[in-house]
C-alpha cells in the first residue's frame, strides 16, 4: 500500500529553541501547566487531580505519571470466544453435516455475541481511561492502538484476540519499542488483520512486511520493493491456528533461504528483520516524529525530531527514559505546545468526565464517540486516526457538544465531585467554572456571557441565580464552559 | 480565517483573496471545461447503497441460462423480470424506476469496479469514497472537488450529507460539510434553550484568549458553523413546497429534503444520501426486494418533485455500492461479498440506456463478476461532464470518460 496523506496537521507559530528544547523545564508551575500535563500524559484531570499536581514540583508531577503504579483493576470483562463456541456447537460434526438453517442460526448468534463483547471491552477501556491510577499507561495503549492498528471482527479477529493485543500494548506501555514490534508482529490479531497468517514460503503475502516498514517503523522512501519482498520471505511461516486462535510458527511454511534486506544479508527470520529495521536511524526518526505529534505538537521541526530521535537511540528504544525527558522538557511546557493539539474523541469524552469530577463513564459515551469519529478497536484503516483538524467538522463538533449537553443532564452528573459547591453568586460561579474546567482559558466575552447566563440576565431574563434554579443553571453553565473553543484543545 | 478572507474579498468588491491557496482554487474554478452548457445550478446527488448491492438480482441477466444455474433459489423468474431486452431486465420491485428508464432518464453502467478488489466492507467503502485503491487518503473525492471548485466560502451548504455521520466521500481539507440526518435532527441540543443559544453564539466569537493554538481559528469557525447552519437551514428552505408525495421511508424523507435543498437554490453542489443495508448473506430476496422497491419509489417521487419545479435537468443522481456479490448463491439463500456490480446515473441529461458489458458468469474473478469499467472513469465523467471540473488532480490520475451524459 502506498503513502498516507496527513492533511489538516498544523505546527504552532513561533520558532523552536532547539538547543534548549529538551532541557528540564524550570519555569512557573501552576494549575494551567499541571492541567496541560494531565491532558497530555493522560486524559485530563478533575479539579482535585490538578490541585494535587500543582502542589508538587513540576519534576515530581511528571515522575508521578511516568513511574506509574501497576494497576490491573478492574479486570477485563469475560469475552465471547467464537472459536470455542463454534467448536462446541459443531461438536464432532464436519461443517458439511450441519444444516443450512442451523449454520445460519449459529452465525447470527456468533455475530451478536461478538458485538456485545466488543461493546463491553470498549466500556471497560473507557473506565480504565477515566479511573486508572496509571493514566499514561492507558494513553500509551491508545497510542499503540492507533499506531500498530488492528481492527476487531475482521478477517477472523476475535474479541479475545483484540483484548490480548490491547493488553500487550498496556504491558509494554513504556517498554522497549523493538521488543513490542517483535511481539505485535506475532500477535494473533495482527497476524490475521494484516494477512501474515497467510504468508507461506511458496506464496509469500507481502501485506504485513510492507505495513511494518511503511506505517509502523520507517515510513515511505526508506525501503525498496525488494526489501518488502525479502521481509515477507523472512516473516513467512507465522500463522494462526483457526481451531485455537493461537499464533504459531510453522517451520515447513517458512522460507529459510538467504535474504538481502536493507543492505544486510543472512538467513533472516522475522525477528531479524525487526532488528535490522531498528538499527536504521530512520526508525528512531519515525518514532520520534510520531511521539512528538502525540505528546507535544503537530508537524514538529526537523531539529526537534532529530533531538528526540537521538534520545531514542541513546536509550536503545526504551520508552520510559525517553518520555520522562520529553514530558519534563522546555518544549513540552512551552506556550507553543500549550493547547496546540486537538483532543481526540477519547480525550474529549474522558476529559469531560474528569473535568466534572465524575467517577463513572456515562452509557451514552460509546455511541457518541462513534459520531465524533472514533470507535475503540475499530481504527478507520491500518493508518490509524488522522487527528488534528480532521477531528473538527461541524458534524463532529455538534456530536461533541450534544454529548456534553446530555452528560450534564444525565444521572451521572449528580455524582460530580464539585459542581454542587459552585458559589451561588453568578459572577463567582462563572469564575469557578472557567477556572476548574478551563484553567481560565476563556475570552472576556465568553466569561461575561457565562455570568449573564447564570444570572438569567440578557434577552431571555430567566431570573437571578437562586437556590431553586441553581442546579439546572449550573449544569447549563458547565455545558457552556465545555462548549468553549479551549475545551476542544488538548 | 476563511471567514476573514471571504469578507476581505466581499468588502473590496473583488473576488481576489490574499492567499495563494485561494488564488489557486479560483484559477481552477475558472477552468470550466469547454462544451458544457450552463452548469451553474447543477447538483450531484450521490446515493450510497450500503452493504454491497447484489448486481445480478438488480440488473437481471434473464437471458443467460448460467444465471439460473448458479442461483437455484435466488434467481428471478424470467416472466417476473422487468425486461429491458432479451438479455437484461430490472428487479420486479423497480417498476417506477423502469418507467424512468423507459423515458430515457436512466443510464445503467455494468461491471463497475477496480483492480485487485478488496472484499472488506470497511476498506472497499473507503476505496470507493476516497477514490484511492492503493493509498490511504483522509479526504473523499467529492471533498476534494469541493475544495478545488472555488465555491463561495460564506456558503455553509456547498455540500451536504443527509446522514448522521459525515461520510468519507464528503470529507474535505478546506470545506466544512454539514451532516444533516433530518431537518429536525440537525443542530445543537442546547439551542432549544434561548439563553443557552445566545450565550453560545457570543462565546465562540471572541478570539481574545490567553493562549495561541494552531487550531484555534479553525475550531472557532467550525463551532460557529455548528450553530449557524442549523439555524439558517430551516429559514432557507421554508419557501419550498414538495410536489406530490414521497414514500414514508428513510430514503423518501432524505430525497424529499434533497429536492427542497435543490429547489431552494442554496448553491449546493453535492448531496450525499444513503440507503441500505444490502449486506444480504442470508435470505437475500426479502431484504433486497424491499430495499430496491424503496429505492425505485423514492427516486420516482424525487424526479417527479424535481420536474414539477423545473429542476429535473439540474440534478444528476448517481448510485454506488462498495461491491457486488458472489455470482453463486451461498447455503443460506443469500450471497457473499463479491466484486464488480452495476451502478445507475439518473436525470440531469443522461443518455439513457445500458453501458458496459453484461456480467460474464463463466469467465469470473474467483467466482465474482470481473470489472470492465473502473469506478474512477465514472467519477471522471461526473466531474468533467457534469460538474465541469478537471478530474486528474482530484482522482490522482487520468481516467477516460464515458459517453453517458448529453
Amino acid at each position: 500500500m502506498a503513502n498516507v496523506d496527513v492533511a489538516g496537521i498544523h505546527r504552532p507559530t513561533g520558532s523552536l529553541d532547539a538547543a534548549d528544547a529538551l532541557r528540564p523545564y524550570g519555569g512557573p508551575w501552576n494549575d494551567r501547566w499541571a492541567a496541560h500535563l494531565l491532558r497530555r500524559a493522560g486524559f485530563g484531570g478533575s479539579p482535585d487531580d490538578i490541585r494535587a499536581l500543582t502542589a508538587m514540583s513540576a519534576s515530581d508531577a511528571v515522575s508521578s505519571l511516568v513511574h506509574f503504579p501497576s494497576d490491573a483493576a478492574p479486570p477485563p470483562p469475560d469475552l465471547f470466544d467464537p472459536i470455542a463456541y463454534v467448536r462446541e456447537t459443531y461438536g464432532g460434526r464436519r461443517p458439511a453435516d450441519v444444516g443450512a438453517d442451523q449454520k445460519r442460526a449459529i452465525g447470527k448468534d456468533v455475530r451478536k455475541q461478538e458485538r456485545q463483547s466488543i461493546l463491553s471491552m470498549q466500556a471497560w477501556w473507557l473506565d480504565r481511561m477515566l479511573n486508572s491510577r496509571a493514566p499514561l499507561q492507558e494513553k500509551m495503549a491508545l497510542y499503540f492502538h492507533g499506531h500498530f492498528t488492528s481492527a476487531a471482527i475482521q478477517k477472523g479477529v476475535t474479541p479475545p484476540m483484540v483484548l490480548a493485543q490491547n493488553q500487550l500494548y498496556r504491558q509494554n506501555a513504556l517498554g522497549n519499542l523493538r521488543d513490542l514490534t517483535r511481539s505485535v508482529s506475532k500477535d494473533p490479531a495482527m497476524l490475521l488483520y494484516l494477512d501474515n497468517a497467510l504468508n507461506v514460503a511458496a506464496h509469500p503475502n507481502e501485506n504485513y512486511a510492507r505495513e511494518l516498514m511503511e506505517l509502523f517503523t520507517l515510513g515511505v522512501d526508506h525501503y525498496s520493493e525488494s526489501d518488502v519482498r525479502e521481509a515477507a520471505r523472512a516473516w513467512s511461516g507465522w500463522t494462526v491456528y483457526r481451531r485455537s486462535g493461537e499464533a504459531s510458527f510453522v517451520g515447513s511454511r517458512h522460507d529459510g533461504g538467504s535474504k538481502t534486506f536493507l543492505g544486510k544479508t543472512g538467513n533472516f527470520n522475522g525477528d531479524d528483520i525487526v532488528n535490522v529495521i531498528f538499527d536504521r536511524p530512520e526508525c528512531a526518526t519515525f518514532f520520534a516524529t510520531s511521539l512528538i505529534n502525540y505528546f507535544v505538537y503537530n508537524d514538529p521541526e526537523p531539529q526537534l525530531v532529530d533531538a528526540v530521535a537521538a534520545l531514542i537511540r541513546k536509550n536503545d528504544y526504551n520508552l520510559a527514559p525517553v518520555l520522562s525527558t520529553v514530558l519534563r522538557s522546555n518544549v513540552f511546557f512551552s506556550d507553543r505546545a500549550y493547547r496546540a493539539l486537538v483532543k481526540s474523541p477519547a480525550e474529549f469524552v474522558i476529559g469531560a468526565h474528569k473535568a466534572l469530577g465524575l467517577a463513572k463513564v456515562d452509557d451514552s459515551a460509546q455511541r457518541a464517540m462513534a459520531a465524533m469519529g472514533q470507535v475503540l478497536f475499530y481504527p478507520p484503516n491500518v493508518a490509524g486516526w488522522p487527528g488534528g483538524q480532521n477531528w473538527v467538522t461541524s458534524q463532529m463538533v455538534i456530536s461533541r457538544q450534544n454529548f456534553v449537553a446530555g452528560l450534564v443532564t444525565s444521572q451521572v452528573i449528580g455524582q460530580s465531585s464539585w459542581l454542587p459547591s459552585v458559589p451561588l453568586k453568578a459572577q463567582s460561579a462563572a469564575q469557578a467554572l472557567i477556572a476548574s474546567i478551563l484553567q481560565g482559558d476563556a475570552s472576556p466575552l465568553a466569561s461575561a456571557q457565562l455570568a449573564d447566563y447564570l444570572n438569567g440576565t440578557g434577552e431571555s431574563a430567566m431570573g437571578m441565580l437562586s437556590g431553586e434554579n441553581r442546579d439546572e443553571r449550573v449544569r447549563g453553565a458547565a455545558y457552556l464552559t465545555m462548549a468553549m473553543p479551549a475545551f476542544q484543545l488538548a | 480565517m476563511k471567514r476573514t478572507s471571504f469578507l476581505l474579498g466581499a468588502l473590496s468588491g473583488l473576488t481576489v483573496v490574499a492567499n495563494a491557496d485561494h488564488l489557486f482554487a479560483r484559477a481552477l474554478a475558472d477552468t470550466t471545461l469547454p462544451g458544457l452548457p450552463g452548469g451553474a445550478n447543477r447538483t450531484l446527488v450521490l446515493i450510497n447503497l450500503q452493504g454491497g448491492n447484489d448486481g445480478l438480482n438488480c440488473v437481471v441477466p434473464h437471458g443467460n441460462p448460467d444465471y439460473y444455474r448458479v442461483r437455484p433459489s435466488l434467481a428471478i423468474a424470467q416472466n417476473e423480470v422487468l425486461a429491458i431486452d432479451a438479455q437484461l431486465g430490472l428487479n420486479p420491485n423497480m417498476r417506477a424506476f423502469k418507467a424512468l428508464y423507459d423515458k430515457g432518464s436512466v443510464a445503467v453502467v455494468q461491471g463497475v469496479g477496480y483492480p485487485d478488489p478488496d472484499h472488506s466492507h470497511f476498506r472497499s467503502t473507503e476505496i470507493w469514497q476516497t477514490a484511492a485503491p492503493d493509498k490511504y487518503l483522509h479526504t473523499g473525492w467529492l471533498g476534494r472537488y469541493m475544495d478545488d471548485a472555488g465555491l463561495p466560502e460564506s456558503n455553509l451548504f456547498n455540500g451536504v450529507a443527509l446522514s448522521q455521520v459525515l461520510p468519507e466521500v464528503m470529507i474535505a481539507s478546506k470545506t466544512d460539510v454539514p451532516a444533516i440526518p433530518s431537518e429536525r435532527g440537525y443542530g445543537l441540543v442546547s439551542d432549544r434553550n434561548a439563553a443557552s443559544r445566545t450565550a453560545y453564539t457570543q462565546m465562540v466569537r471572541d478570539a481574545r484568549l490567553p493562549f495561541q493554538s494552531p487550531y484555534l481559528s479553525h475550531v472557532m469557525e467550525i463551532e460557529d458553523h455548528s450553530q449557524r447552519g442549523s439555524q439558517e437551514l430551516p429559514k432557507l428552505i421554508a419557501g419550498y413546497k414538495p410536489a406530490g408525495s414521497y414514500p414514508a421511508t428513510a430514503l423518501g424523507r432524505s430525497l424529499s429534503l434533497a429536492a427542497q435543498i435543490v429547489g431552494s437554490k442554496l448553491g449546493t453542489k453535492v448531496i450525499y444520501v444513503q440507503h441500505g443495508s444490502f449486506d444480504t448473506h442470508v435470505s437475500q430476496v426479502q431484504t433486497q426486494n424491499r430495499l430496491l422497491g424503496e429505492f425505485s419509489d423514492a427516486i420516482a417521487a424525487f424526479y417527479a418533485d424535481l420536474a414539477a419545479h423545473g429542476n429535473e435537468n439540474e440534478v444528476l443522481t448517481m448510485t454506488f455500492s462498495e461491491f457486488g456479490r458472489r455470482i453463486a448463491e451461498n447455503g443460506s439463500r443469500g450471497t457473499d461479498h463479491g466484486e464488480a456490480s452495476p451502478l445507475f446515473l439518473i436525470g440531469g441529461n443522461v443518455k439513457g440506456g445500458m453501458y458496459g458489458a453484461a456480467p460474464d458468469l463463466s469467465n469470473t474473478s474467483n467466482g465474482n463478476v470481473k470489472f470492465g469499467t473502473d469506478f474512477r472513469s465514472v467519477y471522471a465523467t461526473v466531474l468533467e461532464r457534469w460538474l465541469g471540473k478537471p478530474s486528474q488532480k482530484i482522482l490522482s490520475g487520468s481516467f477516460s470518460t464515458l459517453p453517458v451524459l448529453a
